[in-house]
């Protein structure tokens, strides 16, 4: 690990698809313990940024430095480190055709970190901690949306990453759901665990956000501590985004 | 020739001479022929597909794709009977191979195409999201497909795939053109025999109507089965 604890290092990052240039060189850092929200318009680039940082994007410049290695070179096995870079998607994907606890189990059996009693007894701790002890047998297709969400939290938390990316996970969420969600969310920061939210939740990343980023025209207009970057917003566009949507 | 009763016909067409074991053994081939090609479809066919959906998502596999996509369309392109022809003729011309090798080869290589797409169509049918999923989790490729995209996109065309074996057991009926006894042959032995086409004929219609109702009911029963594992 680098110094400061630095457990993601963005330099440079672009992402063209063609012609269109979605990221247009994006440096920060993600520090250890760390609760970024990144919010921004629609198009922004947003959405791209938080993926391309466990490479589901693959950035066509730049670099992003994962607990000191290049996981941007080619030659780094991508596997391994997205094995500690936890993800959670806004359309939930469990695995319908598996139980939840299967859902939780699969990645640490297949990947052979964990015997089946171990992921089993993991599991299990973890449907607790999500609240949903009662649905370890239950097939996705029979959970709420929230529920969904909470279990997809757990799955990724079954690997123990030491980061954990959430790519919009409240935004498929009938409106009452939300709320438990964002719960776990914020639970999850509060017992240290290092965070990268994009999201539309204004109010979660006032609350509970470290540091929030306004990413627009593949750019970071603007980032800084949450009081300061929602109560004297010095970016043009990061005005007019917030008189939009506060 | 008078007309006779309709026992002293059934007894002529079946039971005189032993006529009926021309149907057996000619229903023992086809299902011999059928049930090979259905392994070498399968075979070939998630091979195929694999490579093929492989190179799509990304770029693996290049010459590999090339060749199996010149063999789906000759495959698909050439009437089955014209493939069963130059295997038994051409390829296998000078061999004097088993009939029930050659047939269930010319019509599994056939299959295999037909599997090919549906399965390859049963890739595509699974969300990306799932792949996704299984890559964040740290699942190398081969492991997100197998463990993940594969078991939801067999279920996804288990219909069509049992709708192909049921097309490929009734096209083994004219493996009577390379001189192979099945079903279908066995009947016109018969109807040679006694000059009558009506009875032999309506008897394999009838056999080949019971295979397919009955793999149409393990379909069901399997699809049943797959279903209520997502509840």
């Amino acid at each position: 690990m680098s110094d400061n604890n630095i457990l993601l290092e963005v330099q440079g990052l672009e992402k063209a698809f063609g012609d269109n240039k979605v990221l247009d060189g994006i440096t920060t850092d993600i520090r250890q313990g760390e609760v970024v929200a990144v919010i921004g318009p629609s198009g922004s680039g947003k959405s791209t940024f938080l993926r391309s940082l466990n490479l589901l994007e693959v950035p066509t410049g730049g670099r992003i430095l994962f607990e000191g290695t290049d996981i941007t070179d080619p030659k780094v096995d991508i596997n391994r480190h997205r094995q500690k870079i936890g993800m959670v998607f806004q359309q939930f994907n469990l695995f319908p055709n598996m139980t939840v606890k299967e859902n939780i189990m699969l990645a640490p059996v297949k990947l052979k970190l964990m015997s089946q009693s171990e992921a089993s007894k993991k599991a299990d701790e973890l449907l607790a901690r999500v609240g949903l002890p009662e649905k370890a047998d239950t097939y996705p297709e029979m959970l709420s949306g929230g529920q969904k969400q909470r279990i997809a939290i757990a799955r990724a938390l079954a690997m123990n990453p030491d980061v954990m990316l959430f790519d919009e996970p409240t935004s498929a969420l009938d409106p009452e759901m939300v709320g438990e969600v964002l719960e776990l969310m914020k639970e999850l920061a509060q017992s240290g665990m290092t965070m990268v939210v994009v999201t539309h939740e204004m109010g979660f990343a006032k609350e509970v956000a470290s540091r929030v980023i306004f990413i627009d025209e593949g750019k970071i207009q603007e980032e800084n501590k949450p009081k300061e970057f929602f109560e004297n917003p010095k970016n043009q566009r990061l005005r007019d985004f917030l008189s939009k949507v506060l | 020739m008078c007309v006779l009763g309709i026992s002293q016909q059934l007894y002529n067409n079946f039971i005189k001479d032993d006529r009926y074991m021309w149907l057996l053994e000619g229903l023992k081939n086809t299902l011999l022929i059928t049930l090979l090609a259905v392994i070498i479809g399968i075979i070939i066919g998630f091979a195929v597909a694999i490579v093929r959906s492989s190179h799509d998502k990304n770029g693996s596999f290049g010459v590999l794709n090339a060749v199996f996509k010149i063999y789906l369309t000759v495959i698909r392109g050439t009437p089955t009977m014209i493939q069963l022809l130059i295997m038994n003729f051409v390829i296998f011309g000078s061999l004097s191979l088993d009939p029930v090798l050659v047939g269930g080869l010319a019509f599994g290589i056939n299959s295999g195409a037909y599997v090919a797409e549906i399965v390859r169509s049963g890739i595509m049918s699974v969300d990306q999201g799932q792949f996704e999923a299984g890559r964040s989790l740290g699942l190398n490729y081969s492991q997100t497909m197998k463990s993940i995209v594969m078991p939801q996109a067999f279920k996804n065309v288990l219909p069509a795939l049992v709708n192909e074996m049921i097309v490929l057991l009734k096209e083994t009926s004219i493996v009577g053109y390379i001189g192979m006894m099945d079903l279908t042959k066995g009947a016109m032995l018969i109807q040679s025999r006694t000059y009558n086409a009506f009875l032999p004929l309506l008897a394999a219609a009838l056999i080949y109507l019971i295979l397919v109702m009955i793999l149409t009911a393990c379909m069901n029963k399997l699809e049943r089965k797959l279903r209520t594992n997502e509840r």
